[in-house]
């Protein structure tokens, strides 16, 4: 057991806390008035989103013209920052439903946040499909629905239909594991609340959450099966976005190795992501104790890890270029590295392989500044790495007649500028409304009076004023299956 | 009971202590008053309102509708069947080549302009300028009335005040001229010479625009006759060509391309192919089908020639005293070989000549008269009508305009005010003639001056004829009602001379005058003229011109005229010409057939002058005459880069800038970030006319002496086509192959001898993965495009846009890539400076067997058809995109925006036969299957099987070269199966295996083998 050496194991959570203080540290910051800074981002982020979405009524009006695509590139911004925000949704669910069975304790603290940004997340992502058909009134048309139309059916070859499938299933999952993971938290909200009208919401929300020992049992069962559905779908919905490019016949799309290198990539993102945010929020919420430089120190090397692997897929991809004798496979990737588009895979390079590689150093992982400013370069290069993919191999295909460039209008610029306004919007109200930290699972790790590296059930603790969640964090642990001395 | 037990029962206790006031109360039903609203609007009003309303509403519903007139043959027309199309034959008169052509008319309106197959001289085809003529008629800016001082008037107020002019001018002697371009109809011709007649002091003065008069005056000179050649290239197995761009727009492109690509067939039996040189100082089409293409700048020609003439003087004996000859330009080895290869084919060859400078045209006429050509290639015993023009005579008339000696000006096919190099000096001189009236189709610069607007009809209006050459004669019917209140020049003219008469009985009278004596077949005029409205054309035995023996004494050496740093070259667009159609949208956005360029004109130099002035695309640059610099006879043009081009030239399109183009301002979608599609000046292009001189008798195209200077302006150019070579771009050149097998060329003596050819990217069927997934066992439609045979001429391009209702969508949109057109050309340059090879290659849906959009589209609007179609079902597509993406081809095109008309009364020539898009959707070539299944049908209804040949797609059709095949690949007897067989067939990406339908020969070059390795590609 890991915590049996408290020598090399410092607590997850620092300020030996009580699970009272927990509670009411957590609870604070959705009891008290929002903060001006609170307040300054909440109205940028609106702003930003009432811009974007004005964006996409302009275009909606007007037509897909209104972008910069052209007869040759088909997909851009648009198919980009598709790939891009669920690549960033991957995370959440990595950490949620993968950690939580590999046992990776220290989830506990940005899992919360983590799934919600998945969700935001996704939401972003789903704008862009929709809006990127020419006739998105007709997006029904998507579903396999029984119509009078004869025997009309959807394509089921097409990776847009199982894009379609991939995402909306995902989309479900996440949103009912982080509702499942939050139930008994509105229960610690209704019970601490001061405030009326919380304490009825949550009261409902929470479906009349009586802790009793069934309770909990049965949510963990629950949850364990939903962290194990979940899981494949970390692989599957990156792979299956892959696959709208592997199965075409486009040099520079049609490879192998993406679902791989997709999914690596998306949870490189998603972390840097994660991180981006949890910097910040723990700075602004004073969660300093709950996400610590430990914390970030873990998200760092699975960051740093999955970096090596996107670069080892930049490597193959090239020498698979190489190796297959194939001239146009050839010159899409010299023309991605060398062509007029070169300077964006030299973004992606750089911001992908090479500067992760600072993360080697135990300082830069625990510096939040660096790490902080690392995680937005990471996922500047990882939206660069769906751009070149996308438009590199498109605007100098097979015919070189056919050659264009492509340049985004100020149209496209607003609508993603719009999806990041929508994200911030989301996450800053969930700041306000939601626990943004599992207390009953953070609990769960709290070495308050504990023996230094023993273990003790939770309910055996003295309980101060006998919190439900008390009970919880214990029968967690022992749903979960952990080992006791 | 209840009386023997009278019990009583009560409800309350007052009821039962019998309170009075309580039983008062209880009798009445209220027990607080109510209340009857009496003075507001009680429910009795509200009834009745609602009841007038009602029967307001009722009387108002049976009043009469606007009557709309949906079905618009209650009284049917004799012979019209709603949906079913009817063709007529006419001629067209796009230029004035004169070419055959057929009228699609549907529901009694003309949708769709074919060439007359059975036309003797054109064969078929229809060029670019043909095709887009159509669009003519529904245009909303033309005359619909004739105009008085600039306001309608009606033809009587109008008849009334020119006669009466021209009553006192005839009574003053005053001088009446008649400026027109080359009149083709000779009822035409001779009812101007008859109005002229009736006047003491009176002259027909011919110009052409694009002048050939150096040709005529030199034959005038060398066979005392002033005629321009039949030229017939498909009787010359030599061909020199020095500047004259046969196949693109010099006389008559279409029957020189039919005629020249009957010439060169590889697969004929003994296989025919023509050796073509080509001098020229700019790329044209012409000499991007040339198998030795020289650059020679324009002051050379004369010289270039004059050494021809000089070497095969030698060879034929004819003594020449020429001495002190100046050195050729070129290698003499090559000059001697061309001399060697001419006077081998002598009465075989042919040597034209497009310079407008009289004695090089009599060194020309010199050449083929040494070679013994006149009689043979050039047939000037029944000339050409193509080319009437004389610029002397121009020149005297603008000498007496100038000097106001003008009583009356008439003008009709001309402009001018807009063509002639002093045109705002002529425009002066106009104010100063009493009369002007103009016969014209719409409001251009001239017209703008003229007192009086005879408003003309569009040819599809009215009954005209033409002689393009001498012995075939055609006709032209109307095939609509005129849409305005028109007059065709004839019936004017008859009219102005006191003898009003139709256009259809001055024809008929002319017929049954002059052409029915000239043909014995048919008895009865009745019948000739039955059978010739019909045909469409004629074929009589015409009298032979009389012409002198070759003249020595015009002939003269030439030496070249000192080099300049950059001399002028202007000419002529396919497509836009003179500027005449500058009013047509499907011509303004055609793709030019060798700069891929739309919507402007522009400096082309050579990439190493633009490497020398320090320029790129796009660059604006000043031309002016080095002479008279600051005078402001200036243009600013931008930039293209033309390789191929000689290195001392700046050549500019004519055509551009016209008052006709200031229509376009707004054309395209309308949206925030759209820019203008005309220039600064409210115009496409810039006008490049002033710079045409006019001097020693003939109209000059070419100027000496330019300075060209970079104005630091830019001005991007909405060209269709960025890279233009089929290799890699050098900084991204890897070991291995760079260039890419999209085009394949061979050289003859490797496809006579040498073995088939490696099939590059030819598919392998034995790979095939899945081999009965969807076997066509009816029909299996086929293309086969013959690049050797395509000229690029761009005639295919528009052809499908008429037919497949494709929108104009504006510059803006071309400068973004989003080209609507079905069918593009690509064009790709090989070689270095001197020896630019250029091929082009007509690019359509591909049609796969194994289609990469089919598999991806996610609601299955696109599919593959029984007869191996590859379909887009508009109405299903929701427009992801993801087909264009997955097209290896690229031929996808997608509704960006709603494409409207900008002009609504072009939507007359949509063809109802094909869907019009709307915004989001995707589309693309059909391979014309509205055509295909026209003909299934039609040969169900007789039960027979599709012939083959019965279905021509839209761009074969049209295609003067014939280099498009269509059919059924499952007949192994029909031209398209035949030659998917022929060695020369490859598919483009063939190695992929997606198994397109469209099979590409290769392009023949008719060189040495290595020459023809140095070349390829």
């Amino acid at each position: 057991m890991a915590e049996a050496h408290p020598v090399l194991h410092q607590p997850w959570i620092a300020g030996d806390k009580s699970p009272a203080q927990v509670t009411d540290e957590i609870c604070a910051n959705m009891e008290r008035h929002p903060s001006a800074a609170w307040w300054i981002a909440f109205l940028v982020s609106v702003a930003v989103m009432i811009i974007g979405f004005a964006a996409i009524g302009y275009q909606l009006k007007t037509g897909i013209g209104t972008w910069g695509l052209n007869t040759t590139v088909g997909w851009a911004f648009d198919i980009t920052n598709f790939v891009f925000w669920i690549g960033i949704g991957h995370a959440g669910t990595l950490i949620s439903a993968i950690l939580f069975l590999f046992r990776q304790r220290w989830r506990t603290s940005v899992n919360r946040s983590a799934e919600a940004m998945t969700i935001f997340a996704v939401m972003c992502a789903g704008i862009f499909p929709l809006i990127h058909m020419g006739r998105p009134w007709l997006a029904m048309w998507m579903f396999p629905y029984p119509n009078f139309r004869g025997p009309l059916w959807i394509n089921f070859r097409s990776p847009l239909v199982w894009d379609f499938f991939a995402i909306s299933t995902y989309f479900t999952i996440s949103v009912v594991f982080w509702y499942l993971g939050l139930m008994p938290d509105l229960a610690t909200v209704r019970d601490h609340t001061r405030s009326v009208w919380r304490r009825k919401l949550a009261a409902i929300l929470c479906f009349g959450w009586d802790s009793s020992y069934r309770t909990w049992q049965r949510y963990e069962t629950v949850y364990l099966l939903l962290a194990g559905l979940a899981t494949p779908l970390v692989v599957s919905v990156h792979t299956i976005v892959s696959w709208d490019f592997a199965t075409a016949v486009i040099p520079g799309w049609h490879t192998t190795i993406f679902p791989p290198y997709f999914v690596a990539g998306a949870i490189f993102s998603g972390m840097s992501m994660v991180l981006t945010l949890m910097i910040v929020a723990r700075k602004t919420m004073n969660l300093q104790d709950y996400i610590t430089p430990r914390h970030l120190d873990a998200m760092c090397k699975i960051v740093l890890g999955t970096s090596g692997i996107v670069a080892l897929a930049y490597i193959t991809e090239f020498f698979t270029a190489f190796y297959s004798g194939n001239p146009y496979e050839q010159f899409a990737f010299w023309n991605r590295a060398l062509g007029p588009m070169g300077w964006g895979y030299w973004i992606m390079v750089a911001c992908n392989v090479l500067i992760p590689q600072l993360y080697w150093s135990r300082r830069v992982r625990t510096s939040v500044v660096a790490v902080f400013i690392i995680s937005l370069l990471v996922n500047v290069g990882m939206w660069f790495e769906r751009f070149v993919i996308i438009v590199s191999s498109l605007h100098r295909d097979y015919l070189p007649a056919n050659w264009t460039g492509y340049a985004p209008t100020i149209i496209e610029i607003a609508t993603f500028a719009g999806t990041f306004g929508f994200f911030f919007t989301c996450f800053l109200l969930f700041c306000r409304f939601v626990p943004v930290i599992a207390i009953s699972e953070v609990k769960g790790i709290l070495s308050h009076g504990q023996p230094r590296g023993l273990h003790h059930a939770a309910a055996n603790e003295p309980s101060g004023e006998g919190k439900p969640e008390l009970v919880g964090a214990g029968a967690l642990r022992r749903a979960t299956g952990e080992v006791r001395p | 009971m209840s009386e023997s037990n009278p019990k009583p029962y009560w409800k309350c206790p007052e009821e039962r202590d019998a309170q009075e006031n309580f039983l008062e109360a209880a009798r009445d039903e209220f027990s607080e008053p109510v209340v009857v609203p009496t003075n507001g609007f009680g429910r009795r009003n509200f009834l009745k309102s609602a009841g007038f309303a009602v029967a307001a509403a009722t009387l108002a519903g049976c009043s009469r509708a606007p009557v709309e007139k949906a079905i618009p043959f209650l009284v049917q027309p004799e012979e019209i069947i709603p949906g079913k199309a009817y063709f007529y034959a006419s001629t067209c008169d796009g230029c004035s080549a004169a070419c055959g052509m057929l009228v699609k008319n549907r529901d009694s309106r003309p949708i769709k302009l074919e060439g007359n197959p059975e036309h003797p001289v054109t064969r078929g085809g229809l060029c670019a300028v043909g095709q887009a003529s159509l669009l003519g008629l529904y245009d909303s800016s033309r005359y619909l009335q004739p105009q008085a001082q600039g306001k309608p008037t009606t033809w009587d107020e109008l008849d009334r005040a020119i006669t009466a002019q021209l009553l006192a001018i005839r009574a003053n002697k005053g001088a009446v001229r008649f400026l027109t371009g080359s009149i083709v109809s000779p009822t035409t011709r001779a009812q101007v010479r008859a109005f002229l007649k009736t006047f003491p002091v009176a002259r027909h003065v011919v110009y052409d625009p694009l002048s050939s008069s150096a040709i005529l005056d030199a034959h005038e000179g060398t066979h005392g006759s002033r005629l321009l050649p039949h030229y017939r290239f498909e009787r010359a197995e030599v061909i020199v060509s020095f500047d004259a761009d046969f196949l693109g727009t010099w006389i008559s492109p279409v029957e020189f391309t039919a005629a020249y690509r009957a010439g060169r067939n590889p697969d004929a039996q003994p296989p025919r192919m023509s050796y073509h040189a080509q001098f020229e100082s700019r790329m044209s089409i012409t000499g991007s089908k040339a198998d030795r293409r020289i650059r020679i700048a324009p002051n050379e020609i004369g010289l270039v020639m004059t050494q021809l003439a000089q070497r095969l003087a030698a060879k034929a004996g004819t003594k020449l005293n020429w001495n002190g000859l100046t050195a050729s330009p070129m290698p003499e080895k090559e000059l001697d070989d061309l001399a060697a290869r001419l006077w081998a084919a002598r009465g075989k060859s042919l040597v034209v000549c497009g310079e407008q400078e009289v004695a090089v045209q009599v060194l020309c006429n010199f050449i083929n008269h040494l070679l013994g050509n006149y009689g043979a290639t050039l047939d000037i015993e029944k000339p050409s009508f193509q080319r009437q023009g004389s610029d002397r005579e121009l020149a005297a008339l603008v000498e007496e305009l100038r000097a106001g000696k003008v009583a009356a000006l008439f003008t009709s096919g001309v402009n001018p005010v807009f063509d002639l190099p002093a045109g705002e000096e002529f425009a002066a001189a106009l104010k100063r003639v009493p009369l002007v009236a103009s016969f014209t189709e719409r409001p251009d610069e001239t017209s703008a001056l003229a007192g009086y607007v005879c408003a003309a009809p569009h040819r599809l209006e009215s009954w005209d004829d033409a002689e393009a050459v001498v012995g075939v004669v055609s006709l032209a019917q109307p095939a609509i009602r005129p849409l305005g209140n028109v007059r065709p020049l004839m019936e004017t003219l008859a009219a102005w001379m006191g003898a009003p008469k139709s256009a259809y009985d001055l024809l008929r009278e002319r017929w049954q005058k002059d052409v029915f004596p000239q043909q014995k077949s048919e008895k009865s005029f009745q019948a000739f003229w039955d059978r010739s409205v019909h045909d469409g054309f004629a074929v009589v035995e015409a009298e032979k011109s009389r012409v002198q023996s070759f003249q020595m004494a015009a002939v003269q050496p030439l030496a070249g005229t000192k080099p300049s740093a950059f001399s002028l070259v202007l000419y002529p667009k396919v497509g836009l010409l003179d500027g005449r159609h500058a009013y047509n949208p499907w011509l303004q956005e055609l793709p030019d057939p060798v700069t891929k360029v739309t919507w402007d004109n522009y400096a082309c130099l050579s990439p190493a002058a633009a490497k020398r002035l320090s320029v790129i695309e796009g660059d604006v640059v000043r031309l002016e005459l080095a002479s008279a610099a600051g005078s402001g006879n200036s243009i600013e043009l931008p930039v293209y880069v033309q390789p191929g081009q000689h290195d001392s030239v700046v050549a500019v399109a004519l055509g551009y800038g016209s008052k006709l183009s200031e229509r376009f301002k707004h054309i395209g979608p309308s949206w925030f970030l759209a820019k203008l599609t005309t220039g600064d000046d409210g115009r496409v292009g810039k006008n490049a006319a002033p710079f045409v001189e006019l001097r020693d008798g003939a109209l000059h195209y070419s100027r000496a002496d330019i300075r060209v200077t970079h104005t630091g302006g830019r001005r991007p150019l909405a060209c269709t086509q960025s890279q233009n070579t089929i290799a890699v771009p050098k900084n991204l050149e890897l070991p291995g192959v760079n260039r890419r097998p999209i085009v394949q060329e061979t050289t003859l003596p490797v496809l006579l001898h040498g073995e088939a050819g490696g099939h590059e990217g030819q598919s392998n069927a034995a790979h095939e993965m899945w081999p009965a997934d969807h076997p066509s066992t009816g029909h299996h439609w086929a293309m086969v495009v013959d690049m050797n045979a395509c000229t690029g001429c761009s005639a295919c391009v528009v052809a499908c846009q008429a037919e497949n209702n494709v929108p104009v969508v504006g510059r803006d949109e071309m400068l973004r890539h989003r080209s609507m057109h079905w069918m593009r050309i690509d064009r790709y340059y090989s070689g270095e400076d001197d020896a630019i090879d250029v091929a082009h290659q007509p690019f359509m849906c591909q049609q796969c067997g194994h289609a990469p959009c089919e598999t991806v589209c996610p609601v299955l609007a696109t599919v593959h058809s029984e007869e191996g179609l590859n379909q887009q079902i508009y109405n299903r597509c929701v427009g992801t995109r993801y087909c264009a993406n997955n097209c290896p081809y690229k031929t996808r095109r997608f509704n960006w925006f709603d494409y409207l008309h900008d002009d609504t009364l072009q939507n007359m020539a949509l063809n109802p036969d094909v869907a019009v898009r709307t915004r989001g959707v995707m589309e693309k070539c059909t391979f014309c299957v509205q055509r295909i299944q026209a003909a299934k049908i039609e040969a169900k209804q007789r039960g027979e099987k599709v012939a083959d040949g019965a279905i021509q797609t839209a761009c074969q059709q049209t295609c003067p070269a014939q280099a498009i095949v269509f059919g059924d690949r499952n007949d192994p007897k029909s031209r398209v199966s035949q030659l998917l067989k022929s060695g020369r067939n490859y598919a483009v990406l063939g190695e992929f295996n997606f198994q397109p339908s469209v099979g590409y020969l290769k392009i023949v070059r008719n060189r040495a083998e290595s020459e023809g390795e140095k070349h390829n590609g």
